[in-house]
């Protein structure tokens, strides 16, 4: 599995290619098609454009920390 | 889809500056959605939790724990340490932050006893004294799930007095193997000046280690064992 980091891409082209993944975005949260803003399912807070990360397993948009990536290692070992 | 890497043709120069064409998003989504891609935002974090995720230690702690959310504790205590020990003040804060969010108090504390080494102090301390591998295990779960009556954490806004006391009251009502004052900054300071007052307090059952380390101080009180 090829891996894209979004560090360096623009906001709007972030925003975008949440679009095509059938989410959206007010400018700074990502949010769903209901536009409620995505929780990281891990660490409930909202997820930040500026922070998110996107990965499989339908689709999950988690905050960059370390501990809802540790999170995700432990329900999805071989994906990180 | 080309066959030059999407990876490689994504990268960019300059912070939030890589514009991508529509086409090129379109192209992005379909690698998704085939499990072919996935998007982070940088390496840092992610190889930080491997590393934990991986480690020796960690395994240790696995052999006679099986909670998966006292071990998910544990392992951010080890991610603690390896932060505090890289420096990396900003990230650490953010980590306890997110601990507190999610395992309130309670787990960051537990986090803190691995972080400062604690945990390991007292493996160490059961193993000169181990009857049967069942209790060793039941021990070191009876510390974690009842972490404030082994260890008090000093608060900066706590006085003297108050530290006292709470020591007083948790080793009376809980004559513990161990029994830990521990605290970092202003609350340091609060734990040194009351060291003496509480080693001559404690001396009847604990005699003291001392595991501080640069603005933390770390009392540790070791309970006499022949005087049982």
């Amino acid at each position: 599995m090829e891996t894209i980091s979004l560090k360096e891409v623009s906001l709007n082209s972030k925003i975008a290619l949440l679009k095509e993944l059938g989410f959206d975005s007010d400018g700074e949260y990502v949010l769903d098609f209901k536009r409620n803003k995505v929780m990281d399912r891990y660490v409930d807070i909202p997820v930040k454009v500026e922070n998110m990360v996107i990965l499989p397993g339908s689709t999950i948009i988690l905050d960059d920390n370390i501990l809802s990536l540790s999170c995700y290692m432990e329900e999805f070992p071989d994906v990180l | 889809m080309s066959s030059e890497p999407l990876e490689d043709i994504a990268k960019g120069v300059i912070k939030g500056t890589l514009e991508w064409t529509a086409d090129f998003i379109k192209q992005l989504a379909k690698g998704f959605q085939e499990n072919k891609l996935k998007f982070i935002r940088d390496k840092e974090n992610i190889e930080i939790a491997k590393e934990q995720y991986n480690s020796g230690e960690l395994q240790i702690y696995k052999t006679y724990i099986e909670d998966k959310k006292k071990l998910m504790i544990l392992r951010m205590g080890l991610v603690l340490r390896k932060l505090e020990n890289k420096g990396e003040k900003e990230k650490k804060q953010n980590l306890r932050e997110d601990i507190m969010k999610k395992y309130e108090i309670k787990g960051l504390h537990i986090a803190q006893f691995v972080e400062n080494g604690i945990l390991n102090r007292y493996i160490g301390i059961l193993l000169d004294d181990i009857s049967s591998i069942e209790k060793f295990k039941e021990k070191i779960n009876e510390i974690i799930d009842n972490i404030e009556r082994y260890v008090l954490f000093v608060k900066t806004t706590d006085s003297e007095r108050i530290v006292l006391e709470s020591c007083l009251r948790i080793t009376t009502s809980n004559l513990s193997m161990i029994f830990i004052v521990s605290g970092m900054g202003s609350a340091a300071e609060t734990i040194k000046k009351v060291e003496e007052r509480l080693k001559e307090l404690l001396k009847e059952n604990y005699e003291l280690e001392k595991m501080s380390k640069g603005d933390k101080e770390r009392l540790f009180f070791k309970r006499i064992l022949d005087k049982q």
